[in-house]
């Protein structure tokens, strides 16, 4: 199923096979789905940030070398566009209030996630707090499990750089968990 | 070991413990600290606070990004290849607001493609968990699966086509080109806007679709009535070019007469001229 490597199908699309997008599409869509809700903790958003990223890649194909990873290149411009959309609006640190709730009568509904589920709320608030530079390393090192050379690449600092950011990161959220926990 | 060598150690331990979580080390590094932490009361509770965090992580639920991304992808992928032909660039925030109030009032029409692109994908795993299921059955439900993509295809298309926005109009032409086998509907819908669109560019791409059913006399048979009717120098152009393409001859007729029509843009009539003579 896999035998055209994602380099080998977006170097299709700049040769301007665009109908090989769909097959990205389809591998990577979920995953720059959480990238963008574990920044913006915002369904809708994160949807329309999704788009946004593949239509970027169709419009700039020709800046794609097949040099690097196309994961690199596509987390590159996923970070642009949150970039881009968070000076246009406060994408950032805002909570949905309906998503607030579900997430609230779920966890009083269920006992035994309930312990999770508060965990999990705890950690939203906590990363909240993060800075945006933290948080993305953060995301991109938990969640996309991207290695530090990577990200590296992805946000154009060095490595030295992101292990220094990953460090730091989970250092203040571990505070702000070990706070938020004694506070229940 | 001296105090202080331990100190140092512990410091630059507890600068690995992120790393050693996710996966950033080489496996000395890795088994380095995995011995300090045998020894090191201090360390070891360093490094459980650490783990807490990084599990209770784990847990953090992502919802399910909706069906409807996928629809919107394609529009927008098929917006996107129709605006490049047609020569025109559409901000990304363009592009998202029309596929969205085009999404909103079809929601039934989308939500049955999902369904049935949701079915083929069905279809399609159980082949691959099942392989003792029948090739030629299989082969049945992706035909007809494949062949109520078409239709729906065909609908979305139709739906769009009398759409007030030109790039609307775009996108449902762009269809066409993924709609193999157009019924009667579909080519009088072509027609139409071939014939009455206001944008020149929409009238443009749609001969460009109509061309692809060249076969069909009776689309041979309607471009060659368009030529009477197209009144925007380029779109004249285009058809006489597509009359010669086709090497139909049944059209110089109507090129003949379109030379008669007053105010003709003098390009136009060398090109319809040279026309004449590749036909005769
Ligand atoms: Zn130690």
């Amino acid at each position: 199923m896999n035998s055209l490597t994602d380099n080998s199908l977006m170097l299709r699309v700049k040769a301007g096979d665009m109908d090989k997008m769909g097959l990205l599409f389809e591998r990577h869509h979920r995953a720059l789905f959480g990238f963008f809700y574990h920044m913006t903790h915002q369904k809708n958003t994160s949807e329309d940030l999704v788009q946004n990223v593949f239509y970027r890649m169709l419009k700039y194909r020709q800046t794609f070398t097949g040099e690097g990873e196309f994961r690199t290149w596509m987390y590159h411009l996923a970070r642009n566009v949150l970039h881009d959309s968070v000076k246009q609006n406060k994408t950032l640190h805002h909570y949905d209030v309906n998503e607030m709730a579900d997430h609230l009568a779920g966890g009083a509904l269920a006992d035994e996630g309930f312990e999770k589920q508060q965990d999990a709320e705890q950690l939203h608030k906590a990363m909240e707090t993060l800075s945006s530079e933290h948080r993305e390393v953060l995301v991109l090192s938990r969640f996309q499990e991207l290695k530090y050379d990577e990200i590296a690449n992805a946000l154009n600092i060095t490595e030295g750089t992101v292990k220094v950011r990953v460090h730091r990161a989970l250092g203040e959220l571990k505070k702000m968990f070990v706070k938020n926990e004694s506070r229940r | 070991m001296k105090a202080a060598d331990n100190d140092m150690n512990c410091e630059n331990i507890k600068g690995q413990l992120t790393d050693w979580l996710n996966h950033n080390l080489t496996t000395t590094d890795r088994s380095e600290v995995e011995k300090h932490l045998i020894h090191c009361l201090h360390c070891q509770e360093e490094f459980a606070a650490s783990r807490q965090v990084w599990e209770a992580m784990g847990q953090m639920k992502v919802p399910e990004p909706s069906q409807e991304m996928r629809v919107q992808f394609h529009a927008m992928l098929d917006t996107f290849k129709a605006s490049e032909k047609a020569g025109h660039r559409f901000s990304f925030e363009n592009l998202l607001g029309k596929i969205k109030s085009f999404a909103l009032p079809q929601w039934s029409i989308q939500l049955a493609f999902s369904l049935l692109l949701v079915a083929l994908g069905w279809v399609i795993g159980s082949k691959t968990s099942r392989p003792k299921i029948e090739a030629s059955t299989y082969e049945q439900q992706i035909d007809m699966l494949a062949g109520q993509v078409q239709e729906m295809k065909s609908t979305m298309m139709l739906s769009l086509i009398e759409n007030p926005s030109a790039t609307e109009r775009l996108r449902a032409v762009g269809y066409t080109s993924e709609i193999t086998d157009a019924d009667e509907r579909v080519i009088e819908a072509l027609f139409a806007t071939l014939n009455n669109d206001p944008n020149v560019n929409v009238r443009l791409v749609t001969l460009e679709a109509l061309t692809q059913f060249a076969k069909n006399p009776a689309v041979r048979e309607g471009l060659v009535k368009s030529l009477a009717i197209q009144d925007s120098p380029m779109v004249q152009v285009a058809l006489a070019d597509v009359m010669v393409k086709m090497q139909e001859k049944g059209s110089v007729k109507a090129l003949q007469s379109l030379l008669r029509k007053e105010d003709l843009n003098d390009l136009v009539k060398n090109k319809i001229e040279q026309s004449i003579k590749d036909l005769s």
